[in-house]
């Protein structure tokens, strides 16, 4: 079982003309030790930086996170070897031109004799079905095929914990269905940060993160449910919600 | 889409006699006409060199198509180039400078079309591996290579997505509307390279 633990972690990023730093994330605690966990929120709700924060990415301004022990700032390479990361579109992080060609890049740190490599490499792809596209252009692929042939990059180096930061939204719902079989699949832990609430649905526990706090932490059909609420009452005529820190007043329920 | 302009073009699956050459002797190819370019005064000799490498490029089966399609990107350039060398130094001096560009192109792509990225990568890591004991770090030379050979034709597909939106909102003759999309988006892919990499834990020091 993998433990990643986020202890009163706030993130602020500077702003060109403003004197005062924004605030992405504020007073953070968390210890996810779930299969499972979904993460769900309004764009600009610090989704998307909480989930950096797990691979080192994002560096807390307060607080620190550890995954298994090693902290994502100290122990870096550490955190990265254990936390594979998938990013929305996947073009922004295939960085070889065919699909082969990316998940040998995964394995060049692991294995170096290059035939070892090649031969791991094509037993990743014929795991995710890819194989008949190992060699195809990545701008010829579809969104889905793309976006499998990224989670396959990232598995290459089987980390024991798998992030990804809205995997669907780009997907039709063909390509979803198919990454949704995919992830059912896998045996590594699962944090996901989506919009796809049906998706959120099937996770063991869900994080509602607004105005960079968690304002709901639990169950899945719970969570959903404080978020389709939330947005209910953002959506009100003649209200106006800001996403800045501190702007929320949600319910934290603890597991 | 983006990455349509592909300037080096892709490895080409084949086991032609280039294909099957050492990787060290099409490494030295390359280096050689890129030398060349600097020591050839006759633009006859250039036209004879670039109709060699044009005949390797051939042997290794990537086909016309694809030969033409990566000389035909640097055409514009070429062009410009030729044309004010023309006016600064003459006919045979302009053709020789074009010439030597087009060898040392179809040259590097001899060497793409015949050479897996992995291997290439393998390659440039054997060869920077002396400079290790200046603290250098060989993967991230193969690295750089690797990014290098994508961003190309990514720039190349972003300059022609935005092209298109300026033509759609009738700005195809401002630079600005050109321009300043291409460097944003440019630094934006830059980013985002950088953050994949940084995730997958590419690029980071070796233990």
């Amino acid at each position: 079982m993998n433990t990643i633990i986020l202890s009163e972690v706030s993130v602020r990023v500077a702003v060109d003309g403003s004197p005062a730093p924004k605030t992405l994330l504020q007073d953070v605690s968390l210890e996810l030790t779930e299969e499972r966990i979904a993460v769900i929120g309004a764009n600009g709700s610090g989704k998307s930086t909480l989930l950096r924060l797990l691979n080192g990415l994002v560096a807390p301004s307060e607080g620190a996170v550890t995954v298994n022990g090693a902290d994502s700032m100290g122990d870096v390479r550490q955190v990265r070897s254990q936390v594979g990361f998938v990013f929305t579109d996947p073009l922004s992080q295939l960085v070889m031109p065919t699909g082969r060609e990316d998940v040998e890049l995964s394995l060049r740190r692991s294995i170096k004799n290059s035939k070892e490599r090649a031969a791991r490499a094509e037993s990743v792809l014929e795991r995710f079905g890819l194989l008949k596209l190992a060699d195809q252009s990545i701008y010829e692929l579809s969104g889905g095929e793309r976006q499998l042939l990224a989670l396959a990059a990232v598995l290459a180096v089987n980390p024991a914990v798998l992030v990804l930061d809205e995997p669907s939204t780009l997907l039709d719902l063909r390509n979803r269905e198919l990454l949704r079989r995919t992830l059912a699949g896998l045996e590594q832990q699962i944090i996901m940060s989506t919009h796809d609430l049906e998706l959120a649905l099937e996770a063991e526990r869900a994080l509602v993160v607004d105005g960079g706090r968690i304002v709901f932490d639990g169950g899945a059909a719970d969570a959903v449910e404080h978020y389709r609420a939330l947005c209910s009452e953002a959506a009100a005529p003649g209200e106006v919600r800001g996403v800045a820190a501190g702007s929320s007043q949600g319910k934290v329920q603890a597991t | 889409m983006r990455g349509r302009g592909v300037l080096i073009p892709n490895y080409v699956r084949g086991g032609s006699i280039v294909h099957r050459t050492p990787l060290w002797l099409k490494f030295l190819l390359v280096a050689g006409c890129g030398l060349a370019s600097f020591l050839i005064v006759d633009w006859l000799v250039s036209a004879v060199v670039l109709a060699v490498m044009c005949g390797l490029f051939m042997l290794s089966g990537a086909g016309f198509k694809r030969l033409v399609h990566s000389v035909w990107l640097v055409t514009p350039i070429l062009l410009v180039i030729g044309a004010f060398q023309w006016w600064q130094l003459g006919g045979p001096v302009a053709a020789r400078i074009v010439l030597n560009v087009l060898v040392c192109v179809v040259a590097a792509s001899v060497l793409t079309v015949s050479t897996p990225v992995q291997a290439l990568l393998d390659g440039v890591v054997s060869l920077s591996r002396p400079f290790e004991r200046f603290g250098a770090d060989p993967e991230r030379f193969a690295l750089t290579i690797a990014i290098m050979l994508r961003s190309l034709p990514f720039i190349a597909g972003a300059f022609s997505d935005v092209r298109d939106s300026a033509r759609a909102r009738g700005l195809e003759r401002n630079p600005r509307a050109l321009v300043l999309p291409v460097f944003i988006t440019t630094v934006a892919y830059a980013r985002q390279t950088g953050d994949a990499l940084a995730a997958r834990g590419l690029g980071d020091p070796e233990d």
